[in-house]
């Protein structure tokens, strides 16, 4: 038998440049999940709106007893003012209740269910009931838009479209970004739109909307170290200006009074 | 609490830098491995290296042995992340594919350059084995590299 040698030949290997192969898989994979995920988060949306509160707070009575509550001599007087300010809020279907929580930085949010948390940073902080009153009716705000249970059904939408994309193993790092920015992206926009309702609440209570923005404006003020400790509040709540401007924006559209007698807040000024 | 911009950057420069070191250092060796290949090839392409079983009836042979030559390849990390983009949308693997054929040319290489080396005139019967190394670190989960190994049975020729 005759050996006649020859070379292997080279056809195990695609010839695709590795670059171009990314980016080909980035775009099609990140825009495929972009629309998903918006596919999703409006049907989600459009449910929400119609779940009944009564449900939302069978359902998640008790969430706030796991973030451990403490007490404070100033939670009687937050939860006083909270009532009254929801008395402005005719369609209000929540038994509201308002539990203060340890924590340094000033903070506060609005859980499924109607319970308001708020931080003893917070507490600490405001310096007229005006100012607590902005920050409890922003939180309100949330309760009416229904932003607290949209977050939580966007969540469930990202996780959704993740798992399906990723076979449900890999939490890889893209997908954790794209989670982050667009949660990001939904909750500014929500701020602003509570803020809005917050500030009417205000008007409604006092007349004006003076010390409403004080908190805001507070926070770029209070130097390096706290802006380090703001960090959390800035990333989904917008840059504080920004918000100030909203806020004046609004009032002037509503031709609501700027400028007023600031009501002092006397659970300050009770021994703790 | 951390700064979540600062997060997100701890998250993605990493990220970066080991997408960027997988790129050059694994297009680099590459390349020197497939020039290195096709020279390697070529030097040893006299050798009669074939799949039948049983050598053909007309060699007298005197003399047979085992050869093997083996190769144990990991990814770049470059080309993992290719692979696992590739796991979302189903399609070619062709980060895969470069790397499986150079391990297998360099298996073959080496079994040829044993039989050579020992003196033999030529390798029948030659397969192919390949196997995947578990991942550890990853319970398991994950392939850490993979093993090819090619033998077949090297044969002395009366001249």
């Amino acid at each position: 038998m005759e050996w006649e040698p020859s070379d292997l030949p080279e056809n195990n290997v695609t010839d695709v440049h590795p670059l171009r192969e990314l980016g080909l898989l980035l775009v099609g994979i990140g825009g495929a999940t972009i629309v998903l995920t918006l596919v999703l988060a409006f049907f989600i949306d459009g449910v929400v709106r119609f779940l009944p509160a009564e449900w939302e707070a069978r359902a998640f009575s008790g969430l706030w007893e796991e973030l451990d509550p403490v007490s404070d001599d100033r939670q009687g007087a937050s939860q006083e003012l909270l009532d009254r300010l929801s008395l402005h809020w005719q369609e209000n279907p929540y038994q509201l209740r308002l539990f203060v929580i340890d924590a340094p930085e000033p903070n506060a949010f609005a859980l499924p269910g109607g319970a308001i948390g708020v931080t003893r940073g917070l507490l600490d902080d405001v310096e007229s009931e005006n100012e607590l009153a902005f920050v409890l009716a922003h939180e309100l705000g949330h309760f009416e838009r229904r932003h607290h249970l949209r977050g939580l059904s966007r969540s469930l939408a990202l996780g959704l479209v993740f798992g399906a994309a990723t076979g449900g193993s890999s939490g890889t790092l893209l997908t954790e970004w794209v989670s982050n920015v667009t949660q990001l992206g939904f909750a500014r926009e929500h701020e602003l739109e509570a803020d809005r309702f917050g500030l009417g609440l205000v008007v409604a209570e006092y007349g004006h909307t003076g010390g409403a923005a004080d908190f805001f404006e507070k926070l770029p003020e209070t130097g390096a170290g706290a802006i380090h400790r703001m960090a959390a509040w800035l990333a989904t709540h917008p840059v504080s200006p920004e918000r100030i401007a909203a806020l004046k924006r609004v009032a002037r559209q509503e031709g609501w009074r700027r400028h007023g007698e600031l009501t002092p807040l006397y659970l300050n000024a009770e021994p703790r | 609490m951390e700064d979540p911009l600062v997060q997100i950057g701890a998250q993605i420069i990493p990220f970066f830098l080991l997408m960027l070191m997988g790129f050059i250092v694994g297009t680099t060796i590459e390349s020197n491995h497939y020039r290195e290949i096709r020279k390697r090839e070529a030097q040893t392409r006299h050798l009669p290296t074939i799949s039948f079983r049983r050598p053909p009836p007309s060699w007298q042979i005197t003399s047979t042995a085992l050869v093997h030559g083996n190769t144990v390849v990991s990814i770049d990390y470059f080309k993992r992340f290719l692979a696992g983009l590739r796991a979302i949308t189903g399609g070619r693997i062709t980060s895969y594919e470069s790397l499986l054929d150079r391990a297998r040319r360099e298996a073959l290489l080496r079994m040829k350059a044993s039989a050579i080396e020992n003196g033999f005139d030529a390798i029948v019967n030659v397969r192919l084995e390949t196997a995947r190394l578990a991942n550890s670190s990853r319970n398991g989960q994950g392939t850490a590299g993979v093993e090819i190994f090619a033998f077949g049975t090297a044969v002395k020729l009366a001249s």
